[in-house]
């Protein structure tokens, strides 16, 4: 019982993972960017300071995934 | 269930006056519990090899995570309780998912159970913080944030047969970092935010990360 064909499905599942990631990774970067220059021993600005980094190692893992996926890498 | 909590908003904006109150019944707590309706299915899918429902089921697990803290907003009915539902939630959905996909041998069973470890460890965590807060409060962190979508996804990739030891073996390393880091901020760093009690005087605002419920 299935809702799409196989190649529906892996683009789907490629769009909906590699879009998000790839997003996710430049929206982190951006807000990453914004926070130049702010006192990081200030524990908000260090928590988010780690936050984005974080996001954007989880973006980057997603990309490489989804290039996996489709057989690039 | 009558219960009302104070919204963390307004005691942070100004901690003299009284606390608006809002019921835990409310449409952003409903549109939370509601998730659980979601798991019998995404189980029943598993359980006779239809991934493409039981992806769809996930999605929609994840996609409700989003509205309920979008229907708290509009409501404007956020509260502790509700932002600590909202976690609980996570852990029991993401955690219920995780164990399902592992039992089925749809995911690698080692780092599965290596998450929930951390998960388990990183709740109790949780409980310790509320503790030395000494009010119900749900401790935030971006990374966390971060990483409990990672988790939607792990259950996604199972379902989806996409990458699935490259995604469940990556993402134990990244969680293993973030849990350590939040472990030193509540279990060692000062907690901030604003503290009940006549006894207790103004206090520094308390972090805020991205969604707050």
């Amino acid at each position: 019982m299935t809702l799409f064909s196989d190649q529906t499905f892996r683009i789907l599942l490629s769009a909906i993972t590699g879009v998000v990631a790839a997003g996710w990774t430049v929206h982190d970067i951006v807000l990453m960017v914004r926070l130049r220059g702010a006192d990081r021993r200030d524990p908000l600005v260090a928590d988010k300071w780690f936050g984005y980094t974080m996001g954007i190692v989880i973006g980057i893992i997603g990309v490489v995934g989804t290039l996996r996926f489709n057989g690039v890498l | 269930m009558a219960a009302t909590t104070a919204t963390p908003a307004q005691a942070v904006a100004n901690p003299a006056a009284p606390p608006r109150v809002v019921s835990r019944l409310n449409p952003a707590n409903a549109v939370t519990a509601s998730r659980y309706l979601t798991l019998p299915p995404l189980w029943w899918a598993i359980h006779h090899g239809y991934h493409q429902y039981a992806t769809l089921f996930i999605i929609l697990c994840a996609v409700l995570d989003k509205v309920d803290g979008l229907v708290a907003r509009v409501f404007d009915c956020r509260s502790s309780f509700g932002e600590l539902f909202d976690a609980i939630t996570d852990g029991i959905c993401y955690g219920f998912g995780l164990i399902v996909v592992a039992a089925y041998g749809w995911a690698p069973i080692a780092p599965v159970g290596f998450v929930i470890g951390l998960g388990l460890f990183n709740t109790a965590l949780r409980f310790v913080y509320i503790k030395r807060a000494g009010r119900v409060v749900n401790y935030k962190s971006y990374a966390m944030e971060r990483i409990v979508a990672y988790t939607g996804y792990l259950i996604g990739f199972a379902t989806g047969g996409m990458e699935v030891q490259y995604f469940y073996w990556a993402f134990v390393p990244v969680m293993l970092v973030i849990v350590l880091h939040d472990a030193k901020r509540m279990l060692i760093d000062p907690v901030l935010g604003p503290v009940s009690g006549p006894a207790s005087g103004p206090v520094p605002a308390m972090p805020a990360a991205g969604t707050t419920r």
